[in-house]
């Protein structure tokens, strides 16, 4: 056991952890951050991405004594005063989202990836988010919408091809 | 809420993150078989959710300074140290250049965010059948630095890979580096083929000498056996050049020499039309270019 403090969405939180607690029950938890989405447990899905000090991590597999003195965002970090970043307005537009359990870090991956690369090429973007699932499929609306942020809305596919 | 089951929780244990190699020695001579070294985490934090490991105390490596170098040492070598992670290693950039081979194997592995956690020799210690880097490794000829017990020793990667999730490491003992000895005019490239899953099903790392220089040649298989293997019938057949015949001649020797195993994820039969596939298509691009 000991007390870790975490700056998380820019509030400093301090807990009394155990040392084998990951990131991820952490924030679920203890700090009830459930945009954060526990799903397969292994690294394998990317549903419970966060950000560590700056770069995208799968809190599955970082130890929540591990961020002791460090910073994470969620989903909830990318929007402060409450107004949707430009990416979260794409998501809603383009219907990125259908059951909705893997947005938050669909959302979180790629304004961190608008962020470092403001007109990402399609092979950027599934580079950037080759570590995320989404079992409902909705992964043409989600290039779309990421499309659609970076100035350069892409032509809908044409008649005939299957697209929710 | 973690339902308190395997796979979803971890075993107790105590969490050190020592500041240099020294500390993490002395730790490690405290706690013995109790501890585990911790790189990224990716694999240990896997085998202690299945209950595969159950250490008592975690040495985490990431904290260490003098682990996170790559550095570049005249008449040794390319030095990466334990803590530095897949991402730093493709940021490197040189690595590409002077070794093609592991660098097209490292920006393969998995995904972004993981490869911005796991280290390059976590990887190799972690000794599953079906990881990447090894081949590459072993193609390029090279060698595990280790620290602790009688001192400083250097084992090649081929001999420190004993077994699947086996390697010649002591208790006492601290993998500090890869070791990739100065190579120049050497070709490389890797491939894999992992039928859409998480795993290698199986991979080959090739490294041949330019044409008519000296005759070197490594073709190191991964994931077909228990632990990666190399194949004198493929290195014979591109030892004087690869070319349209060599390659075709390489395809055929690996598919009739490279002992492949059954198992849950692939036939032998499968996996000896997998070897002839990849090493046409290694090759073909090293001929390319």
């Amino acid at each position: 056991m000991r007390e870790i403090s975490v700056v998380v969405n820019g509030r400093v939180r301090k807990r009394i952890i155990k040392d084998n607690e990951l990131l991820l029950d952490f924030l679920r938890d203890r700090l009830e951050v459930k945009s954060v989405k526990a799903a397969c447990w292994r690294g394998e899905c990317g549903l419970c991405t966060v950000k560590l000090d700056g770069c995208l991590v799968k809190s599955c597999l970082v130890l929540a004594v591990e961020a002791d003195g460090k910073e994470v965002t969620t989903v909830e970090g990318i929007s402060p005063g409450g107004e949707l970043a430009p990416i979260q307005k794409a998501f809603v537009e383009h219907g990125a989202a259908q059951c909705g359990f893997c947005t938050p870090a669909w959302v979180l991956a790629t304004h961190e990836l608008l962020a470092k690369n403001p007109r990402p090429t399609d092979e950027d973007l599934t580079e950037a988010v080759a570590g995320l699932v989404c079992r409902c499929g909705t992964y043409n609306q989600i290039r779309e919408a990421v499309a659609d942020v970076a100035g350069k809305r892409r032509k809908r596919a044409p008649e005939g091809i299957a697209q929710a | 809420m973690s339902f308190g089951s395997p796979y979803t929780t971890l075993p107790d244990f105590e969490y050190h993150s020592p500041k240099t190699v020294d500390e993490a020695l002395a730790l490690l001579r405290e706690h013995l078989d109790e501890a585990k070294l911790m790189g990224g985490g990716i694999g240990l934090i896997a085998f202690m959710k299945e209950r595969l490991m159950s250490p008592t105390h975690v040495i985490d490596l990431k904290g260490v300074e003098e682990l996170k170098e790559v550095k570049r040492v005249p008449g040794k070598g390319l030095w990466i140290g334990a803590a530095v992670t897949l991402s730093e290693l493709l940021q490197d950039g040189k690595l590409g250049e002077e070794n093609a081979v592991l660098h097209e194997a490292v920006a393969r592995i998995a995904d972004p965010m993981i490869r911005r956690r796991a280290t390059l020799v976590g990887n190799v210690c972690e000794a599953i059948p079906w990881v990447d880097t090894p081949p590459a490794l072993i193609a390029l000829d090279a060698s595990i630095e280790i620290v602790g017990g009688e001192g400083k020793r250097t084992v090649p990667v081929s001999s420190f890979i004993r077994g699947p999730v086996d390697v010649d490491l002591d208790t006492t003992e601290i993998v500090t580096a890869v070791v990739i000895p100065e190579s120049k005019g050497r070709e490389g490239a890797f491939e894999k083929f992992t039928g859409g899953s998480e795993f290698s099903l199986a991979s080959v790392a090739i490294v041949a000498s330019g044409q008519g220089k000296s005759k070197y040649a490594r073709a190191v298989y991964g994931a077909v056996n228990s632990t990666p293997i190399r194949c004198a019938a493929v290195e014979e057949q591109i030892k004087d050049g690869i070319n349209v015949g060599s390659v075709r001649r390489a395809g055929q020797a690996a598919s009739e020499n490279v002992e492949c195993v059954d198992d849950v994820l692939a036939s032998s039969a499968y996996r000896k039309h997998l070897v002839k596939v990849i090493t046409t298509k290694a090759l073909g691009r090293m001929m390319e270019r």
